[in-house]
């Protein structure tokens, strides 16, 4: 499989995944690979029907289920993350993303699970 | 004979291609500048002066009308400022002399301007949100040619022909919005979008939470597709005591979306996806199914519905009878029942 095939299936499994979990139809628009001029690379999958609810409730669930689709693909899953509209339950997307070293900074300060309003931190691998 | 208004993304090459068949589109429209009145809903072209000029000719040797929409819900007040309305009707003076046939508007003082100064055809806005006779008089009053009716009460007979017994001006409906009915964000969307789709500094904005709200509702309540006011294309003949000018919203798709829709609507018959003919909620197009000739019957319902839905449950039951789900499994998409994959309707 291409790279477009593998991220393609990837959505669709994260997405069946969620659905059953959730007992809802929640859509992944668009999964994405990236690489940053920082040095951070990972996939992005945006969401719409997901909110910080189910987060809350499944957490274990839905990170399980990132970390998989992450190691499908190759990444190493040592950030996983969901962005959410600040200020709302709406989940934009679930990120796994290989932090560089500046960014990790960023994140890895603090030790709640949200370093900004739109951050809700599923799982960071912390580097000695 | 039905008029059709049909959306145009603004610049030549699309108008040229949605043009190109012998499809029955009695007028298009498309937005202006917006540096001078916004308009409140995304747009895709920005056509300049001399774009509109050029593409209004084309259109008029098609035998086709032209019509710019400039309808911002909120104009922040520069209208009533000196600067602000010597900026607007200086370009309503470009839009007269190039022979634009009509201008949408949804700010009532254009409304008054436009009828008193110029000769092009007043067009009140859906963003006027006109859904009563009352406000449909008042909007005469104020200059009005035609009004074209808050979606909200499509289904809604008994005031949409209120309305049509209330003034003389002419009627137009929406047919394909798609909107939540009674959607709490829309008076805040709209002016949302009237802002950053018009003059003045330019919105940073994250993200756009109204349209994430709007769609999050409709997956984890699927009956809301079936209660959004759209008017299939094999109902429009049960409007034609009201008006005989419809319009078709979607000035952001491709122009192959537009013609299907046209293709829908001027022969009143599609036999598809109904997702597929509406504007708005474009990214769950993917997602929901509803067979659109599984909804034959439905406006004898509600043509009689008084709108409490807590006592009656028929979009409920028929949500949960007809709509389906677009899954992936194995790269091959299939269509799932909504009680499959949740869905509480």
């Amino acid at each position: 499989m291409n790279i477009t095939q593998k991220l393609s299936k990837n959505r669709s499994v994260l997405e069946n995944k969620l659905r059953d979990l959730l007992a809802k139809p929640v859509f992944l628009i668009e999964e994405d690979a990236f690489a940053l001029p920082c040095g951070c690379c990972g996939i992005t999958a945006n969401a719409r029907g997901l909110q910080a609810d189910d987060l809350e409730i499944f957490e274990d669930h839905i990170a399980q289920y990132l970390k998989e689709a992450s190691l499908e693909l190759d990444i190493e899953p040592s950030f996983l993350f969901a962005r959410i509209i600040p200020g709302t339950s709406e989940i934009a997307s679930l990120n796994s993303r290989v932090l560089c070293n500046r960014c990790y900074m960023d994140f890895a300060r603090g030790s709640g699970k949200k370093p900004r309003p739109d951050i809700y931190i599923l799982s960071l691998d912390r580097r000695k | 004979m039905m008029k059709l208004y049909v959306p145009h993304v603004g610049h030549m090459e699309g108008l040229q291609d949605l043009l190109s068949g012998p499809d029955n589109i009695y007028a298009i429209y498309m937005a202006g500048t917006p540096d001078y009145v916004g308009t409140g809903r995304t747009n895709l072209g920005a056509p300049g002066i001399e774009e509109i000029r050029e593409q209004t000719e084309y259109a008029h040797d098609k035998g086709v009308k032209m019509e710019i929409v400039l309808n911002s819900s909120c104009m922040g007040g520069q209208h009533l400022t000196p600067q602000g309305f010597n900026k607007i009707h200086w370009y309503f003076d470009r839009l007269n002399d190039i022979g634009i046939d009509s201008i949408t508007v949804a700010e009532p003082y254009f409304v008054e301007m436009l009828s008193k100064d110029y000769n092009m055809e007043v067009v009140v806005s859906v963003l006027s949100f006109v859904d009563s006779p009352q406000k449909a008089e008042f909007y005469e009053e104020l200059g009005a040619d035609t009004i074209v009716v808050d979606p909200v009460v499509n289904r809604d007979f008994a005031k949409l022909e209120a309305i049509k017994e209330s003034v003389t001006c002419g009627l137009k409906l929406l047919v394909n919005e798609g909107c939540l009915y009674q959607c709490p964000f829309r008076y805040a969307h709209f002016n949302f979008f009237s802002h950053a789709n018009g003059p003045g500094p330019k919105l940073n904005v994250l993200d756009d939470y109204y349209y994430y709200k709007c769609l999050s509702l409709r997956i984890n309540d699927p009956q809301q597709l079936i209660k959004s006011p759209w008017i299939r294309p094999e109902d429009t003949k049960r409007y034609e005591h009201i008006t005989d000018t419809f319009k078709i919203g979607g000035r952001t798709h491709f122009t192959n979306w537009i013609l299907n829709n046209v293709h829908a609507y001027t022969n009143r018959d599609y036999d598809g996806n109904l997702m597929d003919l509406l504007d708005c909620p474009r990214d769950i197009r993917d997602l929901f199914y509803i067979p659109n000739k599984e909804l034959k019957g439905t406006l004898d319902q509600w043509k009689q519905c008084n709108k409490i839905c807590s006592d009656c449950g028929y979009c409920k039951r028929l949500t949960e009878r007809i709509v389906r789900v677009y899954s992936v499994d194995d790269m091959q998409s299939t269509l799932q029942p909504l009680k499959s994959t949740g869905g509480s309707t």
